[in-house]
């Protein structure tokens, strides 16, 4: 009897322990984005009010206001470095992909001398830093007179090393024979890779594909060295100026921004959980 | 031209060092800044190591078991890894604001005094970990996920027939078999953390007094404000073997067999 109590007594503190811990998260990762989202729709004074005491006001607005929004777009010019933004994006993501597969299949699939000493190299460019790179690329592009243009911003990195990495592993898992059946049937390597290799290597593509959107959406340091001019601002270079040192800044406006900024990757990655997760934890596997 | 386009900037760089000479390294190891900074930059990377590790061991132990939500603690917790730099570091200077932040609220809330965070010259860095730590946890999560994922059920199982309680099993079988995973989760936040730019530029500025004035935020800064892109080239020289070594120490590690 008395060890049956007991073992009602661990269950139920291990039920309660495991509440804490799920409770505990949820706060300290959901609070601050609740916070940011709902206040992102209040006027300044409101947040400030709500905050004191902090209650279940600070995370919910009451007289929801778009005025923020409305402001950032048509007089912060948001729309535009969105428009950038997703300009950007959609190149990189198009280059890498046509860059790193063509580069994937001509590593595995036609042979010539140095193939391996070529990838060895291209994945030794993966591990230096591309910050310490910054100085050199900028000269680069500004003496090809390429500053302050939007294909700067990702022309780049679309030679992407982790890319070619990626797909390099997918193409290698795919049978040889089947290149050899299509070369019986008298395809080329054109043939081979668009109508064999590619469709074979879908979820690759996807993978690598969104990690890409994801770098090039929230790249901040290039863009931040190479565009100047506000119709080549980006996103978050919009939302950066908005936090700059020495402005006042408005609580509101900066919010509603954050929210518009961040909103599309969410909702990408809630959908796509899987391909972000297996991408991103690819990105840490070097060599 | 891929090929090209890798080589040229490996290239570029050992050009510049031969036109600026020696001079530059010698002005950086005698410059108080400068060296402060590669100090500051290595105290953040620790600090972010010695915080983010345990926490997302265990926090990938408690996900690995059978627990209810499990899939949605995973989402919450990598929702950080998705969002840019930039919104972290704005969203947390508001958050940590001193007069009107989220953070000091609660605090005052709660009958406890407000901290001053990013203005103050002993705060301002542990702030920038605990948020680093708060971006991070859920990238290192997956990783010792990915990790526990792989040790074998039986020997866990083995464990338990010979009445191992779930702490001894933790201690004496999985934790032994991780130790390869969590060197390498240490090394990719080690050169995560030594590569932050964002939270200088946009929570501190670098300062109060450079106190968080990352090696990134500092070639940035030499190079675009100062405009010195020698010493800055210089910087990024010194920046860059760091982390390569630390890259090829990983990969050295990596390679060998280990027997457990």
């Amino acid at each position: 009897m008395r060890s049956n109590k007991v073992l009602v007594v661990r269950a139920t503190l291990r039920v309660l322990a495991a509440g804490v811990i799920l409770a505990a998260i949820i706060v300290v990762f959901l609070l601050p984005y609740a916070w940011i989202v709902a206040s992102s729709f209040k006027p300044q004074a409101t947040i400030f009010r709500d905050l004191n005491p902090v209650g279940w006001r600070s995370f919910v607005p009451i007289n929801p206001t778009l005025d923020n929004v409305v402001h950032l777009f048509t007089q912060r010019g948001v729309g535009r470095a969105l428009l950038n933004s997703a300009i950007i994006s959609a190149c990189q993501v198009a280059g890498t992909l046509t860059l790193c597969s063509l580069a994937a299949y001509g590593l595995t699939r036609i042979r010539f001398r140095g193939s391996g000493i070529v990838f060895v190299l291209i994945l030794m460019t993966f591990l230096l830093p591309i910050e310490s790179l910054m100085v050199p690329l900028y000269q680069v592009v500004a003496h090809i007179g390429l500053q302050d243009t939007l294909v700067a911003a990702f022309i780049p990195w679309i030679a992407s090393p982790f890319g070619l990495f990626l797909l390099r592993q997918a193409f290698e898992e795919l049978p040889r024979e089947l290149d050899d059946a299509a070369t019986i049937d008298g395809a080329g390597h054109l043939r081979i890779f668009w109508s064999i290799v590619l469709p074979n290597v879908r979820t690759a593509l996807a993978t690598l594909a969104l990690v890409t959107f994801l770098f090039s959406w929230n790249s901040f340091l290039w863009p931040l060295v190479i565009l100047q001019s506000p119709e080549n601002q980006v996103i978050q270079l919009a939302i950066a100026q908005s936090v700059a040192p020495g402005q006042l800044p408005n609580w509101g406006e900066t919010f509603a921004g954050a929210t518009v900024a961040t909103l599309p990757l969410i909702l990408l990655f809630v959908f796509l959980q899987r391909f972000f997760v297996r991408g991103i934890a690819m990105t840490g596997v070097k060599g | 031209m891929l090929r090209d386009s890798l080589y040229s900037y490996q290239l570029l760089n050992p050009d510049d060092r031969l036109f600026v000479g020696l001079q530059n390294y010698a002005e950086l190891l005698t410059n108080p800044d400068t060296l402060q900074s590669f100090g500051v930059t290595f105290g953040f990377a620790a600090g972010t190591i010695a915080v983010v590790i345990p926490l997302s061991f265990l926090l990938a132990v408690y996900l690995n078991g059978r627990l209810p939500m499990r899939a949605v603690v995973r989402t919450v917790v990598f929702l950080p890894v998705v969002t840019s730099a930039v919104v972290i570091a704005t969203m947390w200077t508001f958050l940590l604001d001193p007069a009107n932040g989220l953070i000091n609220g609660a605090l005052s809330g709660l009958g406890l005094p407000r901290l001053a965070f990013l203005t103050s010259k002993s705060q301002a860095l542990p702030s920038v970990v605990l948020v680093t730590v708060w971006q991070q946890l859920g990238f290192a999560t997956v990783l010792f996920l990915s990790g526990l994922q792989g040790i074998p059920n039986e020997l866990e199982d083995a464990a338990r027939v010979d009445g191992a309680s779930a702490l001894q099993r933790l201690r004496h079988v999985v934790l032994p078999l991780m130790g390869r995973t969590t060197l390498f989760v240490v090394v990719i936040m080690t050169v995560f953390a030594l590569q932050s730019f964002a939270p200088s530029l946009i929570m501190t500025s670098g300062g109060p007094e450079g106190t968080t004035n990352f090696v990134v935020y500092n070639i940035y800064q030499t190079a675009f404000s100062l405009q010195q892109p020698g010493m800055a080239s210089a910087i990024s020289a010194v920046f860059m073997f760091i982390v390569l070594g630390i890259s090829l120490v990983q990969m050295g590690l990596l390679r060998t067999k280990w027997n457990y």
